[in-house]
């Protein structure tokens, strides 16, 4: 392919505006990861469900795409903590991290995304279906260089950046999110603190759900939904979570963009057909060489 | 569990005279089983029988890495990939089918050099385990076995979507190992061989170094262990095992290798046979291997309709079943070999101090 300037831009928007949405995908990650030190492994599969209940929301009961966007967000939030609460906290309890509770959370998790997958298929089946969004009352962005991003793009663009700033607001500056926070540093300490821990690991499954259920209904109307891509998903995210570094939050968020522009660029002038190993490469790469990522804490070890 | 018990002494008063002895007595009972399966029921058990050894190879290898050094990994299914592939490859003959790849090498020198590239590969997996620990290894792993079978399933070369075909059969002199009666006697013997040297890795210092690694990092490493080489020294044995199944696997009638053959549900069943077998038990995980090896084969084609939708429902039994086992039997079959275990030797040591101590009253 020729090379050419504005191509080039046009690849890097579209790569920064896809990988903002693994960029929240990877910040529910990141989130579990500094609540329970644990990595969730079905995490793509929430994202799957978050499209699919969009899906429903804005098809079949005939809600505005945004409204969609947030009941999916609820009904996967509620789904989240259920499964948290049904098959994870068993484990979880027994402390999460590097013990051997920890591997069989790996497994858990690894089998919990099979499963989730396979119930997803009992629902709506195999077929890819489109996401038809009306999107007309956002316009189209002009680039110079005859580069215009569709609607469903800016939109995504938009409502990334609202979710990242009511995270940080609801983080920062909110009782739920100090605590949060608090069990996020030391369990024992927040639970002397009189912090509810359990609820609030509940809480923070929730949240992380929410948000991988936003990614979902983003990716819809720009895709399809379908009931396998939570699995590509989830390892693009993992790829944006490790690049910015594992419990950084906005090092998700540039991860994610790192993976995206690299992913479209990759498939862009080296093969097409390769371009979901890119991710993964990326992934590989980044933790040969910092394992901590970009803006990530130093991982902490079993003493 | 008095049969069992029973069997258990013969093999302790052989191996009391010579440690092959109960392996070799292993193997005289397992040679007439082809016979037996095909006389009793149909040719199609042998083949399952076969599928079963290599499960059983690739589960007592991932033993080695997750179970005794304690490293999660979840990209071995890659490593079955490599080595089946390297090996279709390199045996195949030059200009197949659908532009495949092809060397033409003899069998016998192409499955072990596919082991060999196996061996390496499983040292690059390992590399990022000396970095890295826990959820992070599992992510790399994952990420290295998922771009192996992405990769297959993009290149021509390696057969892509239609997959290698008419991959060569090894034969002894004139005689081609081509059917399910005769490739059993290589699986099998590969398996069993499998097992004996994982227990002989368990058992020497490289075994002990393992187990120190899993127990406590540091303090192996204080005690003046390796940790760098012995975590690579887990994914070289683990690699070695996975592509030795992936290259018999390759090579195993009818031929065919599709990188179907390696994706996430293969890569659960092998979880699900060492966590329904004990992580870190090496029986426990044969047992697993072979349970889950009949549950995969019978399921397959299980399909039942749900408002006039095929659902196929392996996958959803097999990953809640790995849900469920993982809370409520975290020890898995390894827990009830390891209790028998400990009451057999309970029992013969009160029977040892009772008798002797009515002698010398």
């Amino acid at each position: 392919m020729a090379f050419d300037l504005n191509s080039l831009l046009a690849f890097i928007i579209f790569g920064v505006t896809i990988g903002v949405v693994y960029g929240i995908v990877a910040l529910g990650i990141s989130l579990i990861y500094s609540g329970l030190d644990i990595v969730h492994f079905a995490h793509g599969e929430m994202y799957m469900f978050g499209a699919f209940f969009g899906l429903v929301l804005a098809e079949n009961v005939g809600l505005p795409y945004p409204v969609a966007l947030v009941g999916a967000m609820i009904i996967t939030a509620v789904v989240g903590m259920l499964v948290e609460r049904v098959f994870y906290r068993r484990l979880t309890r027994a402390g999460g991290g590097y013990t051997v509770a920890g591997m069989g959370m790996i497994i858990c998790g690894f089998g919990m995304s099979v499963a989730m997958v396979n119930v997803a298929y009992f629902i709506w089946g195999a077929e890819a279906e489109p996401f038809r969004a009306n999107l007309d009352y956002i316009p189209r962005l002009q680039f110079p260089g005859d580069i215009e991003v569709p609607e469903s793009y800016v939109l995504t663009a938009i409502i990334s950046v609202i979710l990242m700033f009511t995270l940080h607001y609801f983080l920062r500056y909110t009782k739920p999110g100090l605590a949060v926070r608090a069990v996020a540093h030391n369990k024992d300490i927040a639970y002397l603190m009189g912090i509810n821990v359990p609820l609030m690991i509940s809480l923070i499954f929730g949240v992380a759900c929410a948000l991988a259920a936003a990614a979902g209904v983003l990716i819809g109307p720009m895709q399809s939904v379908q009931v396998e891509m939570g699995y590509l998903m989830l390892m693009k995210a993992f790829a944006a979570a490790v690049v910015g570094g594992f419990g950084s939050l906005p090092g998700a968020i540039i991860g994610g963009i790192m993976v995206g522009v690299f992913e479209n660029l990759g498939a862009a002038y080296i093969s097409a057909s390769h371009k979901d190993i890119y991710a993964f490469l990326l992934l590989i790469l980044v933790l040969m060489i910092k394992p901590s990522g970009l803006f990530g804490v130093e991982a902490k070890v079993k003493a | 569990m008095i049969i069992l018990s029973k069997l258990t002494d013969i093999f302790e008063y052989l191996a009391k005279r010579h440690r092959l002895l109960p392996w070799l007595l292993a193997y005289v009972l397992l040679l007439p089983l082809p016979f037996v399966l095909a006389g009793l029921f149909n040719e199609y058990l042998i083949d399952l029988v076969n599928r079963i050894c290599l499960f059983i190879l690739l589960a007592v290898g991932l033993n080695i890495v997750k179970g005794f050094c304690g490293q999660v990994t979840v990209g071995h299914i890659g490593l079955y990939a490599i080595g089946a592939v390297t090996s279709a490859v390199l045996s195949l003959e030059p200009g197949g089918f659908g532009g495949a790849l092809g060397f033409g090498w003899p069998v016998w020198l192409a499955i072990p050099t596919a082991v060999m590239v196996t061996a390496f590969a499983g040292l690059i997996i390992g590399l990022p385990s000396v970095r890295l620990q826990g959820a992070y290894l599992a992510l790399a792993t994952l990420g290295l076995g998922e771009s192996v079978r992405i990769f297959i399933a993009v290149t021509p070369a390696l057969g892509s979507s239609t997959g290698l075909m008419m991959i060569p059969s090894p034969s002894v002199g004139s005689f081609t190992l081509d059917s399910f009666t005769s490739y059993y006697y290589i699986v099998m013997t590969a398996a069993l061989f499998g097992i004996y040297f994982s227990f002989s890795i368990l058992r020497s210092a490289t075994g002990r170094a393992f187990q120190a690694i899993r127990e406590d990092t540091t303090a192996a490493a204080v005690n003046g262990i390796n940790v760098i080489k012995y975590k690579l020294l887990a994914f070289v044995f683990s690699a070695v095992y996975a592509g030795l199944a992936g290259a018999l696997f390759a090579h195993m009638p009818p031929g065919y290798l599709h990188h179907n053959n390696f994706t996430v549900i293969e890569m659960v069943t092998l979880l699900l046979m060492v966590v329904l077998g004990g992580i870190g038990n090496v029986w426990g995980g044969v047992i697993g291997a072979i349970v889950v090896a009949i549950a995969y084969d019978q399921t397959k084609d299980l399909v039942f309709y749900f408002m006039d939708r095929p659902i196929v429902i392996q996958p959803l039994v097999f990953g809640l079943s790995m849900v469920l086992l993982v809370m409520f039997m975290p020890r898995g079959i390894g827990g009830w070999i390891e209790d028998f275990q400990r009451n057999r030797r309970f029992i013969r040591r009160s029977e040892e101090r009772l008798s002797g101590s009515t002698r010398n009253t």
